[in-house]
């Protein structure tokens, strides 16, 4: 029991040490928030500035109403959110206009403009723009349009300006998750993507970074021979078990720091409250999970004698790891699919599934101890058949072995 | 005996003796042909055994029906250097990793003062392997406390154990650098200490000598011979043939897995060696080369080595010769281990 400690101690204190922790544990998340929350926060900062829209309206009709219709939209300061400007002349051509509004766009003198043009058959409205990105301008400008072309319309055919009104006063529809009893919260499509987006990369760089930091020092242990010593000082049991143990201390303790982090972030309103509701059984996932990875890693890297036969190995284990993410966005769109209830049972994506759906949807206690119990018992079954291949593996170097050596080690006594 | 007790830090005495009367009666039940060893251990008992010793029996290890060590059998006993030789590929390493319990062995026991070896022997074991190497990134001091604690060493001894030796090995100043920052031949030194910090009762060596500028291998030596005063019990396998001559006791050269020769140097030397002479003349004596008892014949100016028939007294041959010649000097030749290990291996080459 002593010497397991004193190797977890070793890992522990002698990774922590290390520029390259500390680095990752401020630079990890910074990136994965800066991916994920760097468009919102961008395109949030355009819409803090007066826009120049143009408008290139060929039917003469539409100019107008549309530009009052957008001058109406207020930025937070209680400035015009767009500038409306005619990019109609009688005297021109209209291909010429359309030449010149294009070059005004390209040179960034507007931030794009609105092209109306209409024959016997069809109607054309396009928004020419450098940057078509931003639904909600987008939005703004398509419902803008619509509503002045139906009051158009609607007094072509005779209609008082009072009911057209009245017809067109709509009402916008509100997301509201519910929640168990009686409590409700309003659902934020982005908050959750990107709350769920971002345990799930943290989870998988996590596991990944120390991965890799476990294949690279134990390759370095057996290419020296260092293993050797240790071997002889204690059981290779020992020194397994102490190796997870101290990586799984150091994972602890970088969650610890992140989640620190992290609430004092909620102060200052950059990831919501929200996110932390579930932080427990989230927290259980996210040990149980990265054990779990870890115990792979130490019986696929002691095969491992060349960094090129590392890197093969991490590549194998990260494509597992990825496959979570690529479900995240459908996932949030069906919380309820049946492919993501299969999922939460299968070890190798339990833990990022479950933490998805601790997000997205109320999870039945049984369920999590459910899935918890088959980590568990997936984590119990990985380091018993690591230590199998880990007590061979670390002594053999040169060439890979092939699957039938290693299952005829497993079946070694 | 007493040495052995020691080690194993939590037992008291009344324990130990229990604990040893079990190990006793459990070797007496599964190996019976271990009788007279046991006995001795037995009758022996409360005194200081004197020679406790590591026993290798029948050792075979088979790697995919390929003999690796194929029924090595020898005695260690303490206070003394055996010298474990061999050529590239003989099987030196495994034999190495059976005794250190690393790997098991397909067959053939291994006992210590007439014990099997079990996990509890991880602690009066030092290693140093072949290939060199510590943890690059990490502090002198932290990894030498770090392989003390695994051989089970209170931390605070271990870290006064670990200045008393970086300041007889002159690495006091580098004690707070990273390994990396060292030269290569101090990263040797501080491995040396990582084996021997223990006080290991068997202490096994692989090359220690290889990386050592002239002056570091006097000193590593001298502290291997000081072990020996100490009554380790030392294994030394190396190539290098004139450190082993000097070291060793005892040896044996394995080859292919199997044993070529062993026994004490002396021995060898006799059993091994060929009937040469130098002799030191003035005059002509190209015409001894015609001597029926001469096999071969080399002059070096005015001294001639002369290989001699095997059954051929030496003294027999110099009476016959310097009635003839005026001989000046007479010396047999030793023949040194270097020269006996390559046509050893040679001569097994080619029966193969």
């Amino acid at each position: 029991m002593r010497k397991i400690f004193e190797v977890a101690k070793w890992e522990f204190v002698e990774k922590v040490k290390t520029r390259a922790f500390i680095i990752s544990i401020i630079i990890t998340p910074a990136i994965i928030i800066g991916f994920s929350m760097g468009p919102t926060l961008l395109s949030d900062n355009e819409s803090n500035t007066t826009q120049a829209i143009g408008i290139l309206d060929s039917t003469g009709v539409y100019f107008k109403p549309l530009s009052s219709e957008l001058e109406e939209y207020k930025l937070d300061d209680g400035q015009p959110n767009y500038v409306a400007v005619n990019l109609y002349n009688k005297h021109k051509l209209f291909n010429e206009l359309k030449l010149a509004g294009d070059s005004l766009v390209l040179t960034d003198e507007l931030e794009g403009y609105l092209f109306i043009s209409e024959d016997q058959h069809s109607m054309k409205y396009q928004f020419r723009g450098r940057s078509i990105g931003n639904f909600k301008d987008l939005k703004r400008f398509e419902r803008s349009f619509n509503k002045i072309r139906t009051e158009i319309k609607l007094s072509g055919k005779g209609l008082s300006s009072e009911l057209i009104k009245y017809i067109n006063d709509k009402v916008e529809l509100h997301p509201i998750k519910l929640e168990e009893s009686g409590k409700e919260s309003s659902a934020n499509f982005l908050v959750v993507f990107f709350t769920s987006f971002i345990l799930i990369m943290l989870l998988m760089m996590m596991i990944l970074y120390s991965g890799g930091m476990l294949i690279r020092s134990l390759i370095e242990e057996k290419s020296n021979r260092l293993i050797e010593i240790l071997v002889s000082s204690c059981s290779s049991d020992e020194l397994l078990t102490g190796k997870i143990l101290g990586l799984s201390a150091l994972g602890l303790f970088q969650i610890i720091i992140w989640v620190v982090l992290a609430i004092a972030l909620t102060g200052s309103s950059l990831i919501p409250a929200d996110a932390f509701k579930n932080v427990a059984p989230m927290l259980i996932y996210f040990v149980l999970g990265f054990i779990f990875y870890t115990s792979i890693f130490v019986g696929a890297g002691s095969i491992a004698s060349t960094e090129q036969e590392a890197q093969q190995l991490t590549s194998y284990i990260s494509l597992i790891l990825l496959f979570p993410i690529i479900l995240v966005f459908s996932a949030v769109q069906n919380s309820d699919s049946f492919m993501l209830q299969l999922l939460s049972y299968i070890p190798f994506t339990t833990p990022s599934i479950m933490i998805l759906r601790l997000n997205l949807q109320e999870v039945s206690p049984q369920e999590i101890l459910i899935t918890t119990l088959i980590l568990i018992i997936s984590i119990y079954i990985t380091i018993t058949v690591a230590a199998k291949i880990f007590k061979i593996g670390i002594l053999s170097y040169g060439k890979r072995p092939s699957v039938r050596e290693i299952f005829q080690w497993l079946k070694e006594k | 005996m007493n040495v052995f007790h020691s080690n194993i830090q939590p037992f008291n005495h009344s324990n130990v003796i229990i604990w040893f009367w079990f190990v006793q009666i459990k070797c007496f039940k599964s190996f019976a042909n271990l009788h007279l060893i046991k006995k001795k251990a037995i009758f022996d008992f409360g005194n200081h055994i004197i020679g406790c010793m590591l026993s290798v029996k029948n050792l075979t290890k088979e790697f995919k029906n390929l003999i690796v060590v194929d029924n090595l059998s020898f005695e260690v006993s303490e206070g003394k250097i055996f010298g474990l030789l061999g050529p590239n590929g003989a099987g030196k390493t495994t034999t190495i990793r059976t005794i250190l319990n690393i790997i098991r062995p397909s067959s053939g026991n291994i006992f210590f003062d007439g014990k099997p070896i079990t996990t509890e022997f991880f602690n009066i074991i030092g290693y140093l392997p072949e290939e060199r190497g510590l943890y690059k990134k990490s502090r002198v001091i932290d990894v030498i406390k770090y392989f003390a604690v695994l051989k089970n060493i209170q931390a605070k001894k271990a870290i006064s154990l670990a200045d008393e030796w970086l300041n007889k090995l002159d690495l006091w100043d580098l004690k707070e650098k990273k390994i990396e920052e060292l030269s290569k031949g101090n990263q040797q030194k501080v491995q040396f200490i990582t084996s021997v910090l223990h006080e290991p009762k068997l202490l096994i060596l692989d090359e220690p000598f290889a990386g050592f500028d002239p002056i570091n291998q006097e000193k590593i030596k001298e502290l291997i011979l000081s072990f020996v005063d100490q009554g380790k019990i030392i294994i030394l396998s190396t190539h290098q043939m004139d450190t082993a001559e000097k070291l060793c006791s005892d040896i044996m050269l394995i080859d292919r897995g199997k044993e070529v020769c062993s026994g004490s140097l002396k021995e060898i030397k006799k059993q091994f060696g060929l009937n040469v002479v130098s002799v030191g003349f003035s005059g002509n004596i190209s015409e001894i080369k015609n001597h029926p008892n001469v096999i071969d014949m080399n002059l070096y100016g005015n001294r001639a080595e002369i290989k001699l028939k095997e059954e051929v007294q030496q003294s027999e041959f110099l009476r016959s010769i310097s009635q003839q010649y005026s001989i000046n000097s007479f010396n047999p030749i030793d023949p040194s281990l270097h020269k006996i290990f390559i046509d050893v291996i040679q001569r097994n080459a080619d029966i193969r």
